[in-house]
């Protein structure tokens, strides 16, 4: 193989007798000097490594990127950002300040006599909520004794969970009740809510 | 033994009736979750009193209730509180750009070409897209919040949007008419629960879909037969109600003289004292 690359190198030389001198000046490495010894590439190439030390080096390498990878990858994620908990730069603009109005006096009274008044009625207002839900427990807790002196199957059959009951969907009270036949007016919306992700 | 015989009388025969109904439960296998008729066998068989069950319909207030005078007050202050501690909008800022553009205008040495961002808002100010909006809630009509019948048809389920409703049911008792809760006569083979919801359902010409709040009952009420009706083993009837949440709203139009829908505080023109109170107790008008 190394001779038949050798043989053709020449041939190719001699058909090029017009370059004059073919010792001094290198062209490229594919033809040596011709006064050198006859040597080809393959013939001057690195001597190979030896097989055991490849397979240790390339398993080694592997594991030092793999530690490097752990190591990257232990950082804690950013947290996503609780949008309601940020004030926005909007909050500390100071051209945005409302003139607030002096309070004469009487309407300071009234107002300190008005919070005092809703506390009061607030108060009293949780108190009959309050009776009013141990009224209904201990009604419950009656009718559930009175059960159970009549007989304990019906009783069991009481007490045992009810599991159809959730989920309990009701719509509350609104402002004006909703208008029969309505159809609400077509639109479009673009929906700007930010998604974060980790 | 014969005198305090007497007096013990009725807790022994309490005590039998638990002793074989407990007998006749443990060979019955308590697998199913589904109530068999079979384990129901022996219950009762030797109590004096009948069972019924009975069901407590409300219909939950569709509208909110209007605000007493201090709520009003209060809210006032709050509103105003409120807005003199805040700053201000983006459109009242536009607002007062606008205002004070205008002002500038007025003046003799206006210079249009000094203002800067000139370009759409000499079009449409800030004041003329709230004349917008104003105009655009004109044109939704909402419905009443108040229908104004509420006093008269007690038997339309429309009336007094703002409170919780329950119904109720003239029935014959013995001799008289009486106004009650639905109720109807437990049978042999099924929960109490059960039977409320029959009892809801047999209710003539009424299609109402109502949902069961649990298993347990809420209330009870127990009254003994007239004297002559009082025969061996009936000494009088207990009942026992269930509450259930109105679901559908479809308006059949009930017969006035047997079904009233009314309010918690107008029951006492309707049900008997002794039996107003015991179901005054589980009826939360809040």
């Amino acid at each position: 193989m190394a001779g038949i690359v050798c043989r053709t190198a020449s041939r190719i030389i001699s058909n090029q007798a017009s370059c004059s001198s073919v010792v001094a000046v290198r062209h490229s490495h594919w033809f040596t000097s011709m006064l050198s010894l006859k040597t080809s590439v393959p013939l001057r190439a690195e001597p190979k490594k030896k097989k055991k030390v490849d397979p240790r080096r390339e398993i080694m390498m592997k594991e030092r990127l793999k530690k490097k990878l752990k190591k990257l990858e232990k950082v804690p994620p950013e947290l996503i950002p609780i949008e309601d908990f940020i004030t926005s730069a909007k909050s500390f603009d100071e051209t945005r300040i409302r003139e607030a109005p002096e309070l004469c006096f009487e309407e300071s009274e009234r107002r300190a006599l008005l919070l005092k008044e809703w506390s009061r009625y607030k108060r009293s207002q949780h108190q009959t909520e309050m009776h009013e839900i141990q009224e209904a427990l201990e009604a419950q807790r009656q009718a559930l004794e009175e059960l159970k002196l009549e007989s304990e199957e019906l009783y069991k059959a009481a007490v045992s969970p009810d599991t159809d009951i959730f989920p309990f969907q009701h719509d509350g009270p609104c402002y004006t009740p909703p208008v029969t036949n309505y159809e609400a007016p077509e639109g479009k919306y673009n929906d700007i809510t930010r998604v974060y992700t980790q | 033994m014969a005198a305090p015989f007497t007096r013990v009388y009725r807790p022994f025969w309490r005590i039998i009736t638990t002793t074989t109904s407990n007998r006749g439960v443990r060979n019955v296998s308590y697998t199913s979750q589904q109530w068999s008729s079979q384990n129901v066998k022996t219950a009762s068989a030797a109590s004096p009193w009948a069972l019924h069950g009975a069901v407590c319909v409300q219909r939950l207030p569709v509208v909110s209730q209007d605000r007493s005078p201090i709520e009003e007050e209060f809210m006032e202050l709050m509103h105003t509180m409120e807005f003199e501690r805040s700053l201000l909008a983006d459109h009242e800022l536009k607002l007062l750009d606008d205002a004070a553009r205008m002002s500038r205008k007025q003046e003799e040495d206006y210079d249009s070409d000094e203002e800067e961002d000139y370009k759409d808002k000499e079009i449409v100010t800030a004041q003329d897209l709230e004349d917008i909006w104003e105009q655009k809630l004109k044109e939704f009509q909402p419905a009443l919040r108040s229908q104004g019948n509420d006093q008269k048809d007690v038997s339309s389920s429309e009336r007094c949007l703002a409170d919780s409703l329950i119904l109720l049911v003239k029935k014959d008792v013995g001799s008289q008419k009486l106004w009650l809760l639905p109720q109807i006569q437990w049978q042999m083979g099924e929960t109490l629960r059960q039977t409320a919801e029959r009892a809801l359902a047999s209710l003539p010409g009424a299609d109402l879909k109502a949902s069961f709040l649990g298993n347990a009952p809420c209330g009870f009420y127990k009254y003994k037969y007239p004297k002559d009706i009082q025969k061996e083993g009936s000494v009088g009837a207990k009942v026992f109600f269930f509450k259930a949440v109105l679901s559908s709203h479809k308006h059949f139009p009930l017969e006035k003289n047997s079904f009233a829908w009314v309010k918690k505080d107008e029951l006492q023109d309707f049900l008997k004292p002794e039996y107003l109170k015991q179901v005054r107790r589980f009826i939360m008008a809040l």
